[in-house]
């Protein structure tokens, strides 16, 4: 099969919703479009913004880093190591790997170094590692690039992970989440960093033939913890979909970020990157934008000390 | 034989050849939508023939949790 668009090379990438096959010379083009049209149409950023990237060591997240420097936006990676054994060592080699090669320096937050790596926490609270991980992350996500003097957070979420959350949202008519759901959520006054998400307008299935023709190095296997995630079975539905009626996934989020359902989405200036509605003020420990007196970081780590302390007791009796 | 390497579940099997890209995907209960089949760093579009002696990665390309 013959590229669409040049017609001379061999095709390697078929695109059946776009009803285009293209070799690799021709897909890069293509790839970087689609980033080009998602940040002018949704309005993430400027060259005149710092962007930090938080970074997995994952295809989505390597490969924006790669292409927001091949962009020329100032981007910097962050990656956060929450000391999930094997797969937190080789996902941050790689991450490392990535950097050195383009002789740059991962911001690194070491979750151990905190006493907040994921398996001691889930171990000494008995809760669920990715919502422990979810609370984490989110903090950090803010903390780091506002104390670093970032003006924007850049995640790696493709369209298969935003038309996934939208679906598993629906189903569970979950209307404040589909509300917020937007590859733009603003800065606001009480002092959440703008979240943009550039990747919004590809499949995985493009940003994995991206990272193969680029040759970047990722991570190829799940955190442990993702093993049977519900995420992945809206994924696996939509992709079941997807075979039979190409396009699907586009129509289905971008419907919604298009404004089909009237009364759905908020109004882009009304929409910010804080969490739930209500007044929001700013943690008594670490000062991070928070609805209550202690932030949900803050109070697990609290959580966390308290136990151990009274664990140490225990032991000492 | 085509040498198969299933890279995400460690794995590797031997299919007999030749057979289609396509072909080997629905032998293996792939979609073509979340997986990429790769040989010598080229990505192999779904008409493509796999030869006997061919090693081939598939790779899936889901992620998240």
């Amino acid at each position: 099969m013959k590229c669409r668009r040049c017609k001379k090379n061999e095709a390697e990438v078929v695109l059946r919703r776009h009803n285009a096959v293209f070799c690799r010379d021709c897909f890069l083009p293509f790839f970087e479009n689609q980033v080009k049209r998602a940040i002018s149409e949704f309005g993430l950023f400027s060259k005149e913004d710092r962007i930090l990237v938080c970074v997995s060591g994952g295809k989505d997240s390597l490969v924006l880093w790669d292409i927001l420097l091949r962009m020329g936006y100032k981007a910097e990676g962050m990656y956060i190591d929450l000391g999930i054994g094997d797969y937190s060592e080789q996902s941050g080699e790689k991450v490392k790997t990535f950097a050195v090669k383009r002789e740059l320096e991962p911001i690194i937050v070491d979750l151990e170094g905190e006493g907040m790596g994921i398996p001691g926490v889930t171990g000494t609270l008995k809760k669920k590692e990715c919502s422990l991980c979810g609370i984490v992350k989110r903090h950090f996500f803010n903390a780091v690039p506002k104390s670093l003097g970032h003006t924007v957070v850049a995640t790696g979420h493709n369209l298969d992970d935003e038309a996934s959350r939208l679906l598993g949202n629906f189903l569970h008519w979950n209307k404040k989440y589909i509300e917020k759901q937007h590859p733009l959520l603003r800065e606001t006054q009480s002092g959440m960093v703008r979240k943009v998400k550039p990747l919004v307008r590809l499949t995985e299935y493009e940003t994995a033939c991206y990272a193969l023709i680029r040759e970047i190095d990722y991570m190829p296997y799940e955190c442990p913890y993702s093993r049977g995630a519900t995420s992945l079975v809206y994924k696996e539905a939509l992709n079941s979909i997807e075979e039979s009626v190409p396009g699907t996934k586009a129509r289905f989020l971008f419907g919604l970020l298009g404004g089909e359902l009237e009364g759905l989405g908020r109004k882009r200036e009304e929409r910010g990157a804080g969490g739930e509605d209500g007044e929001e003020r700013k943690c008594s420990v670490c000062s991070e934008p928070s609805f209550t007196e202690l932030c949900a970081y803050c109070r697990l780590k609290d959580e966390v000390e308290k136990k151990r302390e009274k664990g140490k007791r225990r032991v000492q009796r | 034989m085509i040498r198969v390497k299933l890279i995400q579940q460690k794995k590797e099997l031997q299919v007999p050849g030749p057979t289609s890209v396509n072909a080997l995907l629905e032998e293996i209960g792939a979609k073509k939508t979340s997986t990429i089949v790769v040989c010598d760093k080229r990505i192999l579009t779904p008409d493509k023939t796999v030869e006997d002696g061919m090693v081939v990665e598939v790779i899936s390309v889901v992620s998240g949790g």
